[in-house]
């Protein structure tokens, strides 16, 4: 692996939070997960940092996308992949989370990407285990590879984060992109802000570091980019969000609103989206404006950046040139 | 019975809040004779203490057990460990195992009082998980020291009312919890800018207060006695406050763990701190110390829950809340005394007299007459509160915590129940 241009080598064998990382170790994953983006939109398959490597994808909540880039981002690399999920018999069985996370341990993967519901989990299996972990994401705690994506795609397009202006809009309660993208572009130097409606704010928001909005047309002034985040059907029942003609009506993200932020915003969203609720679909189809499919694309070469550096850092790595297991 | 005779002892009666040195003789089961100095008899087994500590065992007023194990969780463990911990007097939770809603309930703990060498007295539900009032009268009959919700704060206010004013036609103490039921609905943490960075479901501490407020409209409205089970949070102190200077028959509970932690603690989503309620902010803790100086708090509880290591394998809010804290208690308020926010006197008040008072109970007192339920500890030994050094191994907020200060002997009824050293 090249390691031009740093004399420190990542020193995380794990990634459960933004928190663990340093604005150094985050340069560290874009480079490497610049590379691989080209490689990866040129077809090159060079780069085989985890022949031989197992790692386990262990969802307990579902998903299809997140699981997916993880799968493809550890496939590339040459990494032989496992997937465990939540209807699969193995996690159902009534055995406790403590033996499933001994039991398949004691498999010997060389990394696990956990998916939980409960904040904290990516945390306990590492703890648990000793097995390098990466946090696919836990309750509404985290989602660090999100938040590196989503950083890694503006960073693309702009050169650097640092001084620009972006907008988190949506359910920043329940959302754990929104609490890793907070630490990330803070970390950056970037000016954040956060809209939403009260009640789907945490209470102490204002205290992140950001500047907290009610209204989305005031929040957008001067944006270089807006995160539009999913809303949950089951909030409009929950007494937190009256229907979703008003969410639609005060947050939903569309062309005209947009021209309150600066010339040239970016559009963003971690999918899946609710069209026509959230964020209206002719903007989220604008090529000009939404870079959300560029987000899924640089999702696989930074969730690569991310497997090879933590790989790498891993006291128990076992797959070198002499110990690899045939592939 | 023997005769107990302790001689060179520092007699601390929190009742009184007499300290000084002294002899101190038991017979009987009872407390016989306090003086300056009393001379041996033929006959007394003289126990030199040198300096060290005598007070009243102490009086633990929540501690939660399953009277169906036989094993950690069980009533023997319970009682086995509050011998070790200096408590000489458990008073068993109404929520322990499926709840105490009848007097039958009670065989299990008259039957393991049979051998148990700590005094056990069980509390009832008030009212049970399906919206239902306990048999409170039969239970108060049969020995309950109070009835209460046992930790479920009922949402209907109509039946806490009946359950106030039907439990204050005994002259009971009806224990309610301090939470609103649906702000606490399926949260492990208090509501803060560390929890919700840290994305965990949590309620405000405002709940708290909402509930003490409506239980002193309740107390208004029905005359009956209401004590707050647990109270943890400087609002809801406040709101105390203002209900005792209305001179409404309300008083309070701290659990010893709001009193060594905040919320710092879970930072690492750490299940041992998995609490209910949960633990709060450090302006909350120190709150709740001055609220002890200020006589406002009538008891320091255990609230132990022996968890097992299943039930505390999880992540952080699947983990089950809960602390096995009765080896802690004396050592945790011995510890505040140390730092110097607490006099002696003022650490033993609330585990010895406070819930005496509270309860009716005549011991918790160095008095001539009263039940010989003794402590000797010393109040300035470090510990570390380790598994191993424990009667109860399980799940504790308190692991590998140093404290201040060690059970030496522990005396129930005139019988030495506990002493390690000999």
């Amino acid at each position: 692996m090249s390691r031009t241009g740093f004399s420190y080598d990542f020193p995380h064998a794990s990634l459960v939070s933004i928190g663990d990382l340093n604005p150094l170790d985050v340069r560290m994953i874009f480079e490497r997960a610049g590379v691989h983006f080209e490689n990866n939109r040129a077809g090159v398959r060079a780069e085989r940092t985890l022949d031989g490597a197992t790692l386990i994808n262990l969802f307990f909540e579902n998903s299809t996308r997140t699981l997916a880039s993880f799968e493809i981002a550890a496939k590339r690399l040459g990494a032989h992949v496992i997937n465990f999920s939540a209807g699969s018999a193995s996690i159902s069985k009534g055995e406790s989370l403590e033996d499933t996370a001994l039991t398949l341990a004691a498999m010997r993967p060389d990394i696990q990407v956990v998916r939980h519901s409960a904040a904290g989990a990516a945390a306990y299996f590492e703890r648990v285990t000793g097995v390098s972990t990466v946090n696919a994401g836990d309750g509404a705690h985290e989602h660090p590879t999100q938040a590196l994506l989503d950083a890694f795609t503006l960073t693309r397009r702009w050169g650097e984060v640092g001084g620009r202006r972006i907008l988190i809009l949506g359910d920043i309660l329940h959302s754990r992109v929104a609490r890793s993208n907070v630490a990330l572009l803070n970390m950056l130097h970037a000016d954040v802000r956060l809209c939403a409606p009260a009640t789907l704010l945490p209470e102490d928001a204002d205290r992140w570091g950001v500047q907290v909005f009610h209204d989305l047309d005031d929040a957008l002034e001067g944006c270089d980019a807006v995160m539009a985040l999913r809303i949950q059907r089951e909030r409009m029942s929950g007494g937190l969000i009256p229907s979703d003609r008003e969410y639609r009506a005060l947050y939903g993200l569309d062309h005209a609103r947009l021209d309150q932020a600066a010339p040239g915003c970016l559009v963003m969203h971690p999918g899946p989206m609710n069209r026509g609720v959230e964020i209206d679909g002719a903007l989220a189809d604008d090529r000009e404006r939404a870079v959300i499919l560029e987000q899924v694309e640089a999702g696989v070469a930074v969730r690569m950046a991310v497997l090879e550096l933590i790989s790498a850092a891993s006291p128990n790595q076992r797959y070198d040139d002499e110990t690899g297991d045939a592939s | 019975m023997s005769t107990l005779l302790f001689r060179g002892a520092r007699l601390i009666d929190p009742a009184t809040r007499h300290d000084d040195t002294g002899d101190l003789r038991v017979r009987g089961g009872v407390i016989a004779e306090i003086a300056a100095h009393i001379e041996p008899e033929p006959g007394d087994r003289v126990i030199d203490l040198d300096g060290a500590v005598l007070a009243p065992a102490l009086i633990d007023g929540r501690c939660r057990v399953n009277p169906a194990s036989s094993g950690a969780g069980g009533i023997d463990a319970a009682a086995r460990a509050a011998a070790a911990g200096g408590i000489g007097t458990l008073i068993l939770a109404p929520d322990s195992g499926a709840g105490f809603t009848r007097p039958e309930h009670f065989a299990p703990v008259d039957a393991a009082a049979l051998t148990s060498p700590v005094r056990l007295i069980p509390a009832g539900l008030a009212i049970d998980g399906d919206g239902e009032m306990g048999e409170i009268g039969q239970m108060l009959r049969a020995g309950a020291a109070y009835v209460g919700d046992g930790g479920r704060p009922e949402p209907d206010t109509r039946l806490v009312r009946r359950a106030l004013a039907y439990a204050g036609g005994f002259d009971a103490w009806t224990a309610l919890t301090c939470e609103d039921a649906a702000l606490a609905r399926g949260t492990c943490a208090t509501e803060s800018d560390l929890s919700m960075r840290m994305g965990l479901p949590a309620r405000p501490a405002a709940g708290e207060r909402l509930a003490v407020e409506r239980a002193a409209v309740l107390a208004e409205l029905t005359g009956a006695r209401i004590l707050l089970d647990r109270i943890t949070t400087a609002m809801a102190l406040r709101a105390l406050e203002s209900a005792l200077a209305r001179d409404l028959d309300m008083a309070a509970t701290v659990p010893v763990t709001h009193l060594m932690f905040n919320e710092m603690d879970t930072g690492g989503f750490d299940a041992r701190y998995r609490l209910e309620p949960p633990l709060r902010s450090e302006e909350d803790r120190l709150a709740l110390i001055r609220a002890f100086q200020a006589g406002a708090i009538s008891a320091v509880v255990s609230d132990h829950r022996a968890c097992t290591g299943e039930a505390k394998a999880h992540p952080f809010p699947e983990a089950q809340p809960g602390s096995a804290n009765l080896e802690a208690l004396l050592p945790a308020l011995l510890s505040l005394a140390a730092e110097g926010r607490l006099s002696l006197i003022e650490a033993l008040w609330p585990v010895t007299a406070g819930p005496a008072d509270l309860f009716g109970l005549d011991q918790g007192r160095l008095a001539p007459g009263a039940p010989a339920d003794l402590i000797v500890f010393d109040p300035d030994a470090p510990v570390i509160h380790a598994p191993r050094h424990r009667v109860c191994s399980a799940s504790s907020a308190f692991d590998q915590r140093r404290l201040t200060g060690k059970v030496l002997i522990t005396v129930v009824e005139g019988a030495i129940i506990h002493q390690p050293e000999s």
